[in-house]
């Protein structure tokens, strides 16, 4: 048995991440933000001045796209519209009826609130090119509306609102104004720095990169994107806001289709998910085509288009991922990655005493009579199964008999069309995979779910966030050495069946009483079989976790299954005692050359 | 030169290895039998020969010409006609224009298309009977048949052939393997990859069993028997012990 | 009493002729979207400025031409436009290949949008331009109809038909409806898979630009009036299921003549916002759409 340990726990852990740079982005990006925000007013220039603060008010709503587009994997094109209804709800609440400015300021976040909800609610149900038709429409439609409804918006005309006392010196020549524009993308970018760094942004992040994943840790990947769509449009409300007093007046010019447009490309050219991205995007494609193209307005659209275009197809990953992936190579050929080993882990289960379940215990999880159709096919049939907590159980037969379909029906994935279930003394028959993911049973997949998006170690940590029991003391001191040999670790590295180890890990730290494994051994390596085996009976035996085995190594599930069951053509045919089945000729069959025809 | 060669191949999806040095060579007028468990490799492999997947490494050789990681229909088209397991057909399409697009992977030319329909025609009268009838609507073993008709006409060099066995009534494989057999022998090469070997055994020359991605054992066909049984034998007793 | 109920009836069929008019023009972008949605799973967002294209080729060499100069031209417009959209498509399933990024194909059709709409922009203004085409007036149930209403409706068919005969009969039509089938198999076949893409992105375009060409005169042709085409094609082809053309022969007129009536009734100004709320309330209670087959649901 491999007992190598991991020598280079040892090693300091570095004091910035090298997983991204993340927090060198952030600091460079809001040195240029200050930069921008401040020194103009310093001397004293009042075109720049002003030219910056709108600038750093469209890098603010950028930012926050670039927070929903990848760390939310949503897809907007209507970021326009939210800032003009923040925009519009002051000026509407404060210019026009003459409220006053806090309860404007109010009435501008409900607006943009509002306005998030169109696109949220859509996002509960549908995602990818459905939520760009419909956030481009809103983008078309906005301006149209805010010209016919002139009553309220005072049409072509426009609302003029000019709040003199905001763009008052405030300090050393600057003024409020500037302090404000200037403070409102470097919040941005905190809260998208942070974000990432939080148990909601990580399952925001998991539910965009892998809804199935998502759902098998009780996450609601629908809720999460409508929540990014409501928090991005709050956000971007809110830059509506500062948006008044930096141009004085609001028209429905500000907030055409372009506007968006260019919110979209800016995270696309700057570098999609790169904290620094928005500040390079909006200064490619809006602020230097302004300045470059100030007599020659009408060339604009053709730059930022043929921009994007450009840079889609030679550097998708913009200015700065192109930049950072040249960087992350470089490192790349410095040092080998550290290999993802369970010795720690199953050292410790080592360690715990026995668990005291018995086999004639209840069962955890009963199913009876449960049938699964898909049009006339008859993928699940009356198919009885228990679990006992402690067992192992393993799943086989051939391909198409049923066993994944059967695994589906278990997490919740998909609904029997009869039969009954229940979980942990519930008949959860017509509950949902995240509801039974929160009851306490998680899976892995075939392909195995991991993110390169994520370190290592958070990828791994994904599990503990979904974790509702505590956490047993031995495991904590494990988990810091795990968190620090692998928190600037990249997934991508990792071996196939490092991965799969990385799942099971996933699945464990979850704390599941039940624990469903898709053919897990697949692509494994005779070593890496063995760590696994090892694995399952610990945790049985020690835990008491109860295991639903599918798996197509028939000698692996021999060597360590309490129980087998065998289907065909979605019905059980056999199942008991591993010894006593070995003779069946049911199992007989599922050998190579075992195989005869039967009638 | 073998009309099929494949040297040291290595393949899986993604960066996932799934079968890892794999070389096997076929001649034509041969029939290859590769057997194996699920999750062995099997598929992958023809995959991986077909241009699905990208070998990692290892060369791929048709009729002397290195075919290795082209894409699929660019290998079709120089004469190695892969025909996927599950009797996939276009479900919307009739039974007839199902046929018609076999001809993209071979010479489009309607003299040899009436000549290879006609072939087809007598060895499965199924498939004229319901020449207008849409491919869903026909059972498991007729939609194998016009998998493996399609395939006809593009009168391939080399036939590789994945589970034909899979949703085909028993009755309907005698037919279908002789099918193979015969058309093999017209100077085709072909292999089958099949779970159920006893059937399929006495129509093919020489077996392959593929266990975890490598090559187990390698028999002319009618020794299968015997060493399989040997094989398993010794792994049955080595699993007791694990 | 009579005389208000004929004038009444004249309002009908007014509006539902105008709806069914404007909604088969969405109906012939949701198709153009179909085909290449099908060989690819690409929606081209560039498809309305494409039709537009065909608008402004009908505004450039043929205004007010006759017959003889304008069916030749619509030819070779159409033609043209085809070959600009399978460039198009070429440059789009470019990146696909290597980029670890799937949706790049959602920001190089957008961006190529942005791109002709800024071109038209340049050489024509932003005003809409009046275009005038050889087909007469014609009365419908006492009702004088622009000869491009007719033309419009017309066209759906006939697009309709030819896509059917195309993908049912001819080798090439077999074989791009192959690869919506079954991708997989299609390739096992030896189809060409990148070129009949190609050739589905430049059929779209010959839809898209032939019908932009014909109907020039009853659209206002300016540069932004792509995206309003583009916006409403979708969600008639979101309403008929995407990917069904039968579909939307239904989709398009419904999505047509809601437009016209809240034309009539609200605002022109709110026509689009009408579309919305229907592409938003079909994608919330049937995202399928009205004639879509569910899926089977792949774990």
């Amino acid at each position: 048995m491999n007992t190598q340990t991991i020598t280079s726990s040892a090693q300091p852990r570095p004091e910035t991440s090298s997983f991204d740079s993340d927090t060198q982005q952030l600091w460079l990006a809001s040195g240029l933000l200050l930069i921008t925000g401040i020194v103009p007013a310093l001397f004293g220039n009042a075109y720049w001045e002003h030219s910056f603060q709108l600038m750093n008010i469209y890098i603010a709503v950028t930012v926050l796209q670039n927070w929903l587009f990848v760390d939310a994997g949503q897809k907007s094109f209507g970021q326009g519209v939210l800032l003009g209804l923040g925009a519009y709800g002051l000026a509407v609440a404060s210019g026009v009826f003459d409220q006053p400015i806090a309860v404007g300021l109010f009435w501008g976040i409900v607006a943009s609130a509002a306005g998030g909800l169109l696109f949220a609610l859509p996002a509960l149900r549908v995602q990818g090119f459905h939520l760009g038709f419909v956030t481009l429409s809103a983008a078309v439609v906005f301006p149209q509306l805010l010209l016919q409804m002139d009553d309220l918006t005072q049409g072509l005309n426009g609302i003029s609102m000019p709040m003199r006392g905001l763009s008052e010196p405030l300090l050393l020549g600057v003024s409020t104004l500037s302090l404000l524009c200037t403070a409102a993308p470097i919040i941005a970018l905190l809260f998208h720095y942070k974000m990432r760094r939080s148990r909601l942004g990580r399952r925001m992040r998991t539910a965009a990169e892998s809804p199935e994943a998502a759902r098998s840790l009780g996450i609601r990947p629908g809720v999460m994107s409508s929540l990014a769509f409501l928090i991005a449009s709050v956000g971007t409300g809110i830059c509506g806001l500062l948006f008044v007093p930096a141009v004085s007046f609001v028209t429905p010019q500000s907030f055409l289709m372009d506007v968006s447009f260019i919110f979209f490309f800016a995270v696309v050219v700057g570098g999609r998910g790169q904290l620094l991205g928005p500040v390079v995007g909006i200064w490619a494609v809006f602020t230097i085509p302004n300045i470059l193209l100030v007599d020659l307005a009408h060339y604009k659209p053709l730059v930022y288009g043929f921009i994007t275009l450009f840079v889609v197809i030679l550097f998708p990953d913009g200015i700065v991922g192109t930049i950072e992936e040249f960087r992350q190579k470089k490192r790349k050929a410095g040092g080998g990655e550290r290999a993802f080993h369970l010795t720690a882990l199953t050292d410790w289960l080592s360690a715990l005493p026995d668990h005291k379940a018995a086999a004639e215990d209840e069962p955890i999880l009963t199913v009876r009579g449960a049938t699964k159709r898909f049009g006339s096919v008859v993928a699940v049939d009356r198919v009885d199964f228990d679990l006992r907590p402690g067992e192992v159980h393993g799943l086989i037969g051939a391909n198409g008999s049923g066993k994944t379909s059967l695994l589906n029906i278990l997490n919740g994935f998909s609904r029997m069309n009869e039969g009954s279930y229940h979980f942990a003394g519930r008949d959860v028959s017509k509950a949902t995979a995240p509801a039974i993911a929160e009851r306490g049973l998680g899976r892995t997949f075939q392909t195995p779910r991991v993110f390169p998006s994520f370190s290592v170690w958070n990828n791994v940590r994904v599990g503990l966030d979904a974790r509702e029991t505590e956490m047993p003391a031995g495991l904590e001191q494990i988990l810091r050495e795990m968190e620090a040999e692998h928190a600037d670790g990249m997934p991508t590295l990792l071996s196939h069946g490092q991965r799969r180890i990385l799942e099971v890990v996933r699945v464990v730290l979850k704390d599941s009483p039940v624990v469903l494994f898709d053919e897990p051994a697949a692509g494994l390596s005779g070593e890496e079989r063995e760590e696994f085996s090892k694995l399952v009976k610990l945790l049985s035996r020690k835990l008491g976790t109860a295991v639903v085995l599918v798996e197509h190594d028939l000698e692996l599930v021999w060597s360590i299954a309490d129980r087998i069951t065998v289907l065909e053509t979605g019905s059980v045919i056999a199942s008991g005692r591993p010894a006593d089945l070995v003779r069946d000729p049911a199992v007989q069959h599922l050998f190579v050359g075992g195989a005869h025809v039967d009638a | 030169m073998s009309m099929l060669d494949v040297k040291d191949l290595t393949a899986g999806y993604g960066d996932i290895p799934v079968v890892r040095q794999i070389s096997l060579a076929v001649e034509p007028g041969e029939i290859l039998l590769i057997g194996g468990e699920n999750g062995a490799g099997k598929s992958t492999l023809l995959r991986a020969i077909s241009g699905f997947n990208t070998p990692a490494s290892g060369t791929v050789m048709l009729d002397g010409v290195d075919v290795t990681g082209q894409p699929p229909e660019q290998t079709a088209k120089q004469g190695l006609r892969l025909v996927l397991d599950n009797h996939r057909v276009f479900p919307e399409l009739s039974v007839h224009d199902n046929l018609r697009l076999g001809q993209a992977a071979g010479r489009r030319d309607p003299d040899s298309f009436a000549k290879s329909l006609e072939q087809i025609h007598d060895v499965f009268p199924i498939l004229k009977e319901k020449e207008k009838q849409y491919a869903r609507d026909l059972s498991g073993g007729q939609q194998q048949i016009l998998a493996l008709g399609q395939a006809f006409v593009a009168q391939p060099k080399v036939l590789l052939c994945d589970e034909p066995s899979m949703g085909v009534a028993q009755m309907l494989l005698p037919p279908i393997l002789s099918f193979l057999r015969k058309w093999a022998e017209s100077g085709t090469a072909v292999v089958i990859v099949e779970q159920h070997l006893k059937i399929t055994q006495p129509y093919t020359d020489r077996a392959i069993i593929i266990s975890r991605g490598e090559v187990a054992l390698e028999c002319p066909s009618q020794e299968l028997d015997a060493r399989l049984a040997d094989y398993n034998a010794t792994r049955m007793a080595s699993a007791s012990h694990g | 009493m009579l005389g208000d109920l004929l004038m009444n009836l004249d309002m009908i069929t007014t509006i539902v002729l105008r709806g069914a008019a404007v909604g088969s023009l969405f109906a012939i972008i949701a198709m153009s979207f179909n085909i290449v949605h099908n060989a690819t799973g690409i929606l081209n967002f560039a498809q309305g400025t494409i039709f537009l294209l065909g608008a402004f080729g009908a505004f450039l060499f043929a205004n007010r031409a006759g017959f003889a100069v304008w069916i030749p031209m619509l030819v070779v417009v159409s033609l043209v436009i085809g070959l600009f959209t399978a460039a198009q498509g070429w440059l789009t399933l470019k990146p696909l290949r290597s980029s670890v990024e799937q949706n790049s194909w959602i920001i190089s059709t957008v961006s190529v949008s942005v791109i002709i709409a800024a071109v038209l922009t340049l050489n024509f203004g932003v005003f809409g331009n009046m275009v005038h085409g050889p087909v007469p007036r014609v009365s419908i149930m006492g009702v004088r109809t622009p000869g491009a209403f007719l033309l419009a409706i017309g066209s759906m068919f006939a697009w309709y038909f030819i896509l059917r005969w195309f993908l049912r009969r001819t080798f090439q039509g077999l074989a791009i409806s192959a690869l919506s089938q079954d991708f997989e198999a299609a390739r096992a076949a030896g189809l060409d898979v990148r070129k009949l893409q190609l050739l589905a992105f430049g059929i779209s375009g010959v839809i898209a630009g032939s019908v932009g060409f014909m109907v020039a005169p009853m659209i206002s042709v300016s540069p932004d009036a792509g995206l309003r085409y583009v916006l409403n094609g979708f969600v008639a082809a979101v309403v008929g299921g995407i990917g069904n053309n039968t579909g939307t022969l239904i989709g398009g007129p419904l999505v047509g003549i809601v437009a016209a009536v809240t034309a009539f009734y609200i605002g022109g100004a709110y026509q689009d916002l009408a579309s919305l709320l229907v592409l938003v309330l079909i994608l919330m209670f049937l995202p399928q759409g009205l004639f879509g087959r569910a899926a089977a649901r792949k774990v």
